[in-house]
């Protein structure tokens, strides 16, 4: 019976002994754990901060791509259709000269452009190619042209005249289709601001 | 603009390479713009480079493929050549020669300026000073843009100075200002895909509305590559010296330029220079470098990054070599580190911002920064010879020191110099990896910061 009492005292301090290493290894596990948690919290912190930052510079970018990309498209299309109607007016204006009267101050704007022509071109050996419509117009001016000829071919313009050297070398384009399109980037602004654009 | 018709002469006697000899001209100017028909009725544009004894030679801009001698017409137009500019030339994309490419029509011209520009006054320059952020950590934190500043991109072939071209582009910044800011990006003989990637990239990115592109692609005549940084660059004026911006100017690649000049020069069989390169190459460099600045008493400021790929990387090139002389300073692309899969791959210790010193600081990046920048130069040039020496001796040979500097030289690569071409970096992110680099030494290590910067940044790991 004693040596059972002895064992049993024995078991009981064992058993003591554990809980009580147990016990404190449970403490200090829950101490360190607790001490990990809040040494992970200033790190979790700017975990988070550094999330949240990155995902607002995401949506601050993606903000900029759509309001970037829409307003180009906008502005595209306000530039499509402000070509149309600068177009239009452009197609109004060239039918206008096209069937404008050749009388009264014509025949001064084809003298004017003769004298340009020949000054340019520094001869006035010189041979004047026009359209069918203006061929009475510039054969009666250039009477006042020494050494100038009208060529019987007709040329296809609005108006106006191209002059060539009567060697062939050198031509001057003084045609009205000519002038148009030298001027048509002053042309397009002005009746662009008439639109309200560029002002 | 001149609206007065220029005569058109066909007597044509020679076309040899890219050049047109007219004869029998009278009144012809230097540079005078001229439009080449041919016997088809297409029409190319060129300009006058020598006029005298009644011939003229031309330069025409696309070539003179499918030219011939009987049939074509020169029109010598009377006016140089001349780029239209307004606001509306912003969120557009052009070719090399200034024609729109994006299916859109001419702007409406507020001005027709003159490609070749106007020299600056000297005396009217004002010094660049002001910091420009592009959000690459390398650019901000070591080798810094200023507004005004001409910091050419030395690369090779190959490597991705296309693409940090273009993360530059959509990211550039002006930092504590509503001034307004624009890119003008030039492409000058770049791929097809390349030019589409840079144009997809600013469309994407939203940064295109801010941006007018120049495309010049390899399939392009070689010649239009001569005009493309001018017309470029007089938008950039505009912008910046009519409107008030802040211009950043990409242009890439500058020895496509300089190769077209080579062509010319060989066709007028001038004597040839430096790897056959004209002997005005320097001079015609510098007529489109000195054209960044900031001018006083005007609002705007024209900055440059210019890039060129190096032939051979070969630093001692003609091309590299005089652009050096004129721009403030080069960053420089290195061939070890692209390998390595670094980017950007910029070499810190051949690369350097000569106009950095004024545009940082306290009031416009931070009081810290130059010293900062400065000790994580010295302590990645360490680094460097400490590599070198663990080549021959072998890591064990190294001292506790030596392993510290082999550690900030890894950091540096992998955490500094690294960045994703997507990723926009501010300069108090930049300068906070910077001071992450400079804490892994010890601090007796670090002798080029002041103690206050030192006591409120420095971070022991």
């Amino acid at each position: 019976m004693a040596s059972n009492s002895a064992l049993e005292t024995t078991i009981d301090k064992i058993l003591n002994n554990t809980e009580k290493d147990i016990h404190s290894n449970i403490q200090s596990a829950l101490s360190e754990s607790q001490q990990k948690l809040e040494d992970s919290i200033p790190k979790l912190e700017s975990e988070y901060d550094k999330i949240i930052s990155d995902g607002k510079k995401e949506a601050d970018k993606i903000e900029k791509q759509i309001i970037g990309s829409s307003d180009i498209e906008a502005r595209n299309k306000q530039l499509m259709l402000l070509e149309e109607a600068v177009d239009k007016v452009f197609t109004k204006a060239l039918d206008q000269i096209a069937n404008a009267d050749r009388s009264g101050d014509y025949s001064n704007l084809i003298k004017t452009m003769l004298e340009e022509s020949t000054q340019i071109l520094g001869t006035s050996e010189i041979t004047v190619f026009t359209n069918a419509k203006d061929k009475d117009v510039v054969q009666s001016t250039l009477s006042q042209f020494s050494g100038a000829e009208l060529s019987p071919d007709t040329i296809d313009c609005l108006g106006g005249i191209i002059v060539k050297s009567k060697d062939g070398a050198m031509t001057f384009d003084n045609t009205i289709d000519a002038r148009i399109e030298r001027l048509k980037p002053l042309i397009r602004k002005d009746i662009a601001s008439k639109f309200g654009v560029g002002n | 603009m001149t609206t007065e018709g220029g005569v058109q002469y066909s007597k044509i006697a020679e076309i040899k390479g890219p050049l047109v000899v007219v004869d029998d001209v009278e009144n012809a100017a230097f540079d005078e713009l001229v439009e080449i028909e041919t016997t088809e009725g297409e029409r190319r544009l060129g300009k006058v480079l020598e006029v005298g004894n009644g011939k003229a030679i031309v330069q025409v801009f696309e070539g003179t493929t499918g030219l011939s001698i009987s049939g074509t017409k020169a029109k010598f137009v009377g006016k140089v050549m001349e780029m239209a500019v307004s606001k509306e030339v912003l969120g557009r994309v052009f070719d090399g020669l200034g024609r729109p490419k994006d299916g859109l029509p001419d702007p409406i011209a507020d001005k027709f300026i003159d490609i070749n520009g106007e020299p600056m006054n000297p005396e009217q320059r004002e010094y660049p000073k002001d910091f420009i952020q592009t959000g690459v950590s390398v650019i901000d934190g070591l080798m810094t843009l200023v507004r005004g500043q001409k910091l050419p991109i030395f690369s090779g072939s190959g490597m991705s100075h296309n693409l940090l071209a273009a993360q530059i582009a959509r990211q550039a910044s002006v930092v504590g200002t509503t001034d307004d800011f624009a890119v003008v990006f030039a492409a000058i003989g770049v791929q097809y895909s390349e030019a589409e990637y840079f144009r997809r990239s600013l469309e994407e990115s939203g940064a295109l509305k801010r941006s007018v592109l120049f495309l010049n692609t390899a399939d392009d005549p070689a010649i239009e590559r001569i005009i493309t940084p001018r017309v470029a660059l007089t938008v950039a004026e505009y912008l910046a010296f009519e409107l008030g911006m802040h211009v950043l100017v990409v242009i890439t690649d500058m020895t496509n330029y300089a190769e077209a000049l080579r062509e010319i020069s060989a066709a007028r069989e001038e004597v040839p220079g430096r790897k056959g390169y004209p002997g005005y190459l320097y001079t015609d460099l510098s007529t489109l470098y000195e054209r960044a600045g900031k001018l006083n008493g005007r609002k705007g400021s024209v900055t440059q990054v210019p890039i060129l790929s190096m032939p051979s990387d070969d630093i001692t090139h003609p091309i590299p070599d005089l652009t050096g002389y004129i721009t403030e300073g080069q960053i420089v692309v290195g061939r070890d580190l692209f390998r390595q899969g670094v980017y950007p791959p910029i070499n810190i210790l051949m690369s350097l911002s000569r106009l950095m010193k004024d545009g940082i600081g306290e009031g416009s990046t931070r009081a810290d920064h130059s010293e900062v920048a400065n000790q994580v130069y010295d302590a990645y040039s360490r680094s460097q010879e400490v590599r070198a020496l663990a080549g021959i001796v072998g890591k064990a040979g190294l001292t506790e020191i030596d392993l510290k500097y082999m550690d900030v030289g890894d950091t540096f690569e992998k955490e500094f110099l690294t960045q994703a071409t997507d990723e926009n970096r501010t300069i108090e992110e930049t300068l906070t990896l910077l001071w992450k680099i400079v804490s892994k030494l010890p601090k007796n290590e670090i002798t080029k910061i002041k103690d206050k910067y030192v006591e409120q940044y420095y971070k022991e790991e």
